[in-house]
């Protein structure tokens, strides 16, 4: 096992990593927060609040709405901050190229969200441009949650092997495959926020009464595509559970994330459930956006760690001797 | 190497930090240039020599308004007690303010653009007046009263989108909407309790009902379809026919459980 690179900077700089991401998944709830309590309009100027410097506006001047948008203004800039010396620490100490091109293409994602949190707030929160700064936190959550895995000393020093028969759909593929819907339906909740239709269809479980709800506009579509996205993405969660607990129990490196992932899909349908029958009630609405990124987060890191494990395929009649 | 990478990161650091950085809070933005014309091409306004008046008259018990919590703001918070609920259903002697009355078919003529403008203040974080008309192009000066910050937004479908703020006291900025826009709701995205309604017409023939519900509307000899509009219970329209000089009454009626109406 030949180590990258100095122990003591290897820990610091995935821990490092780690509280990044840590950050992140804050900055998510907050961002949740500011759409939940519709402030993002309650400071009109970018980058500016009010006229003055961000990091000077007086503390006094934090009310109302304008506490949510400027705090969250302020943990942006300091994730933005975070993500910068990420970048450089990784430029300067790690030797494997493609790490610090995602170091790079972190400080390159962060940058354009903080851009498009700007415009979005100078053009009035027009949906395209909030849905996209919705979509691209999620996608910025991924690469410091990717930074965090690959700077590890457990992913450096290499992955247990695991030896299994040949299976239709392997592991690896349907780890990708839930973390893609997840991914997917994390667009369609930010279509529905941004658009407003998360009110669109009033009841829950049933919607207007029936099964299919009548198609009478573009926002009961949207928030009927995201219930359905929401039962395809359980399904797909359960099914990567049980594979990997019928078996890779006996590899936490697998099962834990799988078993996180189970419990946080569970957390999430009863928080969208309450979405709906709170009217939109500030604290499940904005638990349900971050909960929903680190459903995500959880996926990515046990695709990236299937992915990781080498797997051996022996023939069946092998699988006794494993 | 590394002094080159270290240079382009510092770069890209000093340059958010300049972008971040502005000077005071005292601006005055208005809308953007461009506005439509106030009216159509046609004649000269006529004489407006009639007079048609009335009552909003309101039947059975107000709804009760929805309570404010301005405990968010400790400004705000010491003006509570003065407005505990919202505006929306304000009733007074049998009659029910904050009504916007206007007529859907004016003469075609040219109208007009009026120089004075129309003011909408906050104050003790209310909007005064609630509910108000103006014309097309017609100056709005905005003022802020308040020792706190506030926003007004427009959110307007018709005219430019509005967003300013108004971080010092006794600041005002102005604007125009060149658009007809009816209604065109306001609202302070700081405090969620303040919200007001303009209506925008490209003609003078429209006006909104005060205390005990009564208005007054000056319109040249015609007939005419008069609509009176209300935040909760929407719309209502009546005709009316007036001659030179002459005075007609015309009184609307809405009811306390009626469902609103486009």
């Amino acid at each position: 096992m030949s180590s990258v690179y100095e122990e003591g900077e290897n820990v610091g700089l995935h821990r490092f990593a780690l509280f990044t991401a840590s950050c992140t998944v804050f900055l998510i709830f907050v961002g949740g927060l500011v759409t939940s309590t519709e402030s993002g309009l309650s400071v009109p100027d970018w980058p500016t609040t009010y006229g003055w410097n961000m990091f000077t506006f007086p503390l006094s001047k934090w009310v109302g709405g304008i506490f949510y948008e400027h705090g969250h203004r302020l943990v942006a800039s300091f994730v933005g901050f975070l993500t910068v010396i990420l970048a450089i620490w990784t430029w300067l100490k790690e030797k494997r190229r493609w790490v610090r091109w995602l170091s790079a293409s972190a400080l390159a994602a962060v940058i354009l969200q903080g851009v498009l949190g700007g415009l979005t707030v100078l053009f009035l929160l027009p949906a395209p441009i909030s849905t996209l700064h919705a979509c691209l936190a999620q996608t910025f959550f991924c690469l410091t949650i990717s930074l965090a895995l690959f700077t590890s000393p457990g992913w450096k020093r290499g992955l247990p092997v695991i030896k299994r028969e040949a299976e239709s759909i392997s592991l690896q593929t349907l780890c990708a495959m839930t973390t893609g819907a997840i991914y997917l339906q994390l667009i369609l909740g930010a279509l529905m926020r941004h658009t407003n239709a998360g009110l669109a269809i009033p009841d829950f479980p049933l919607a207007f009464g029936r099964i299919i709800p009548p198609f009478t506009s573009d926002k009961v579509v949207i928030h009927f595509a995201h219930r359905m996205g929401a039962v395809i993405v359980a399904a797909m969660i359960v099914w990567t559970f049980s594979r990997i607990a019928r078996f890779y129990s006996d590899y936490r490196l697998l099962y834990r994330p799988a078993m996180t992932m189970l419990v946080l899909v569970c957390i999430q349908l009863t928080l969208g459930a309450l979405t709906v029958w709170t009217a939109k009630a500030v604290t499940p609405t904005t638990a349900h956006v971050a909960t929903g990124a680190l459903v995500l987060g959880t996926s990515l890191l046990l695709t990236l760690r299937a992915y990781g494990m080498v797997v051996v395929k022996v023939p069946a009649n092998f699988r006794g001797a494993l | 190497m590394h002094k080159r990478l270290l240079f382009a990161f510092s770069s890209i650091l000093l340059l958010l930090l300049a972008v971040s950085c502005g000077g005071g809070g005292d601006k005055t933005t208005e809308l953007p240039p461009g506005a439509a014309p106030a009216a159509g091409g046609g004649p000269a306004a006529p004489n407006a020599t009639a007079t048609v008046s009335g009552k909003i008259a309101f039947e059975g018990t107000p709804p009760p308004n929805e309570k404010v919590q301005m405990s968010s703001d400790p400004y705000c918070n010491m003006h509570a007690k003065d407005y505990p609920t919202l505006e929306t259903v304000k009733v007074s002697d049998g009659g029910l303010e904050n009504v916007i009355i206007y007529i859907n078919n004016p003469p075609n003529a040219t109208y007009p653009t009026p120089t004075s403008a129309v003011e909408i203040n906050q104050e003790n974080c209310h909007y005064s007046p609630h509910v108000f008309t103006m014309q097309t192009n017609q100056p709005l000066k905005i003022k802020n009263s308040d020792a706190t910050l506030h926003n007004i937004h427009a959110f307007a479908e018709k005219n430019p989108q509005y967003n300013v703020g108004q971080p010092v006291k006794d600041m005002v900025n102005e604007t125009k909407f060149p658009n007809e826009e009816m209604p065109l709701p306001v609202r302070c995205d700081v405090h969620k309790w303040m919200g007001a309604f303009i209506g925008v017409f490209h003609h003078p023939y429209h006006t909104v009902s005060k205390g005990g519900g009564s208005y007054e509307l000056k319109l040249p000899a015609g007939k005419y379809e008069v609509v009176a509009w209300h935040e909760k219970y929407g719309k209502q329209t009546q005709m009316v026919e007036v001659m030179d000089n002459g005075k007609a009454d015309l009184n609307f009626t809405f009811k306390a459980d009626s469902k609103p109406t486009d």
